[in-house]
């Protein structure tokens, strides 16, 4: 149960020219991600688009990930559906196929009230054993957030209730959140969902998932080895880099990750329908924005 | 007209006598004390203070007693936004008029207003005075409506007393990027906190903040600030993480319950104007159970 995540790599997924998913190029991405610094892998998250993919996929999708990696690095799986047994039959395949934690977020378009989400989070986590980490991602979802009296309630409830991934970068939540967990499981994790990693250092984050180590994984290291050693002031140009990658790869929308990635030359395909792709004009202005960053044009190209 | 912002700045509520006027002996008691505890600067009327509950004529008054207690000892910055601009602008002239050290103002109320409608109430009320302007960003009490770094640089090139801004977002990427916009353009512009939250500002370039917990534990404010400035982090997060804990117990109807958690210390400064509530009595002894269970009332002075 003390399994530390640490520095998260969150792949993406490709798809070939008929949009059914490009196993094949899906082994070279995994094979990219644990040649350079993933600690663990977290798939299918929404970086990997997983809203666009059946049930079905996502459980092929995982089973090849365990296969190909084989224990190298432990494997997060993503489980979060609208429904609670929809969600909870993702959560037991997981636990089945060998992963070594499970992550779900708040139900998709459902506006849950306190009560309904306790259960649904209960339920999910209540059916298996694996570690269980939640993810904070209001902006995404709707409002819909993890708050810290639901994080107290689940720690009561769930033993195997392991951690928060938290997007929100919310000062307020995060120090109380983690501060009212850990005085109750004091080895409770709080990693940060994207990478602005100085101030959820300071404030005690012992990880991080990185979506943008698919575009810029040394630069990414980097920032999260000098984070882990709280030297924040030689961090801070370094972050000041990640949050320049982080808005213009976010200012394209969900299309932006891939098309970043191909300006890296590790081309995943493009994203499914109902992204579309941003075209070749949109592609030329992206690559020529993220690579103006210095420390993004420096970083590793190509597989 | 320099002045160098850093600290944990106190911004004092305002005391009220029973019947709810306002209590001058009070407020030079209150400002007075923050000053004896180590408060770098004075900050008044904050949201805190009541300020939207007062009479124009009463934050006048109260500014005079703000700057005339405080003697030169520290700055004072006084907050001018109104609901009205008319009265904002016969605010910050007061002010000035008065000598205090610098003018807050913050994104209009009410009107959601654009980024170019801000520029331009920004700029009015900057350029109508000589004093250093400080700003103040709160997009989570406002609806979203929030200075932005684009619009923090355009104010920096358009202003040149615009020293600093209280950025109440409590959001790393917003902190990060008006930091990084704002001290490229003017390596003395303060990013300023709300609350307490230095831990989180200060390694993106914060020097200090505004506080909400000071009238209740100096001690505790003046240890943080010198933890994070030591960079001695384990000891920061301790001090963070206990003042997190207090912020949450005020966050509620902020500010009866500090004046509710006054009264347990010893500093009472009276009701608090309606439609907040006044801290009922088992209110009060709830947050005494909570400042006793923190260690606050062992730690922090008692009475003024």
């Amino acid at each position: 149960m003390d399994l530390q995540l640490g520095l998260v790599h969150t792949p993406l997924t490709p798809f070939a020219g008929d949009i059914a998913v490009d196993f094949e190029r899906y082994a070279g991405i995994l094979a990219f991600h644990l040649a350079n610094g993933a600690q663990a892998l977290a798939l299918p998250m929404h970086a990997g688009e997983s809203v666009s993919l059946s049930d079905e996929e996502r459980r092929k999708l995982l089973e090849f990930a365990l296969e190909r990696v084989a224990g190298r690095v432990p494997i997060i799986a993503h489980v979060t559906q609208s429904g609670t047994d929809l969600a909870r039959a993702l959560a037991i395949h997981a636990e089945q196929a060998g992963a070594a934690a499970v992550i779900c977020t708040t139900p998709y378009y459902w506006k849950p009230q306190p009560e309904m989400l306790l259960r649904h989070f209960t339920d999910i986590g209540a059916a298996v054993k694996i570690p269980y980490f939640l993810y904070n991602a209001p902006g995404e979802m709707g409002g819909t957030r993890v708050t810290t009296e639901l994080v107290l309630a689940l720690i009561y409830r769930l033993e195997n209730f392991a951690g928060l991934v938290d997007i929100s970068l919310d000062w307020q939540f995060l120090i109380d959140v983690v501060a009212s967990a850990r005085s109750l499981r004091p080895n409770f994790q709080l990693l940060s969902g994207l990478e602005f990693l100085i101030s959820a250092g300071a404030i005690g984050a012992n990880g991080a998932f990185a979506p943008h180590a698919t575009i810029a994984p040394r630069l990414i290291t980097r920032l999260y080895d000098l984070c882990r050693a709280e030297r924040y002031r030689d961090a801070r140009p370094v972050q000041e880099e990640v949050a320049r990658l982080y808005r213009t790869v976010r200012n394209r929308g969900a299309a932006g990750m891939k098309a970043a990635a191909r300006a890296m030359r590790r081309d995943c395909g493009d994203p499914r329908p109902p992204i579309l792709p941003l075209g070749e004009g949109g592609q030329r202005a992206l690559a020529d924005e993220i690579l103006q960053i210095r420390s993004v044009a420096d970083d590793i190209k190509g597989w | 007209m320099a002045i160098a912002l850093k600290g944990v700045m106190q911004a004092p509520v305002t005391p009220l006598n029973d019947d709810f006027s306002l209590d001058i002996p009070g407020f030079e008691r209150m400002v007075d004390f923050h000053i004896r505890h180590g408060a770098p600067a004075i900050a008044w009327p904050h949201h805190k203070a009541e300020s939207l509950n007062m009479t124009v004529e009463e934050r006048k008054r109260g500014a005079e007693a703000a700057v005339a207690t405080a003697g030169g000892r520290v700055p004072v910055s006084i907050f001018v936004s109104a609901l009205a601009i008319t009265d904002t602008i016969e605010l910050a002239r007061h002010a000035e008029k008065v000598g205090a050290d610098a003018v807050l103002v913050i994104t209009p109320y009410y009107w959601a207003p654009s980024p170019d409608e801000i520029y331009d109430y920004v700029v009015r009320i900057g350029t109508l005075v000589d004093l250093p302007l400080l700003t103040y960003n709160s997009p989570g009490y406002l609806e979203g409506i929030e200075f932005t770094g684009e619009l923090v640089a355009r104010l920096i090139q358009r202003l040149p007393n615009f020293i600093g801004m209280k950025d109440a977002s409590f959001n790393s990427e917003k902190f990060l990027d008006i930091s990084r916009i704002a001290l490229e353009l003017r390596p003395s512009f303060a990013m300023i906190t709300g609350v307490e939250f230095l831990l989180p500002s200060i390694p993106l370039g914060g020097v200090g903040s505004f506080s909400a917990a000071g009238a209740i534990s100096p001690n505790l404010c003046n240890e943080l600030y010198d933890a994070c400035v030591a960079e001695d982090w384990p000891r920061a997060r301790a001090a963070q993480y206990k003042i997190t804990r207090l912020w949450m117990l005020f966050r509620e109807q902020y500010p009866s319950s500090l004046k509710g958690a006054m009264v347990m210390m010893g500093r009472p400064a009276g009701p608090t104007r309606s439609p907040l509530p006044t801290a009922t009595r088992e209110r009060q002894d709830y947050i005494r159970s909570q400042l006793d269970a923190l260690g606050i009332l062992a730690s922090e002075p008692h009475g003024w």
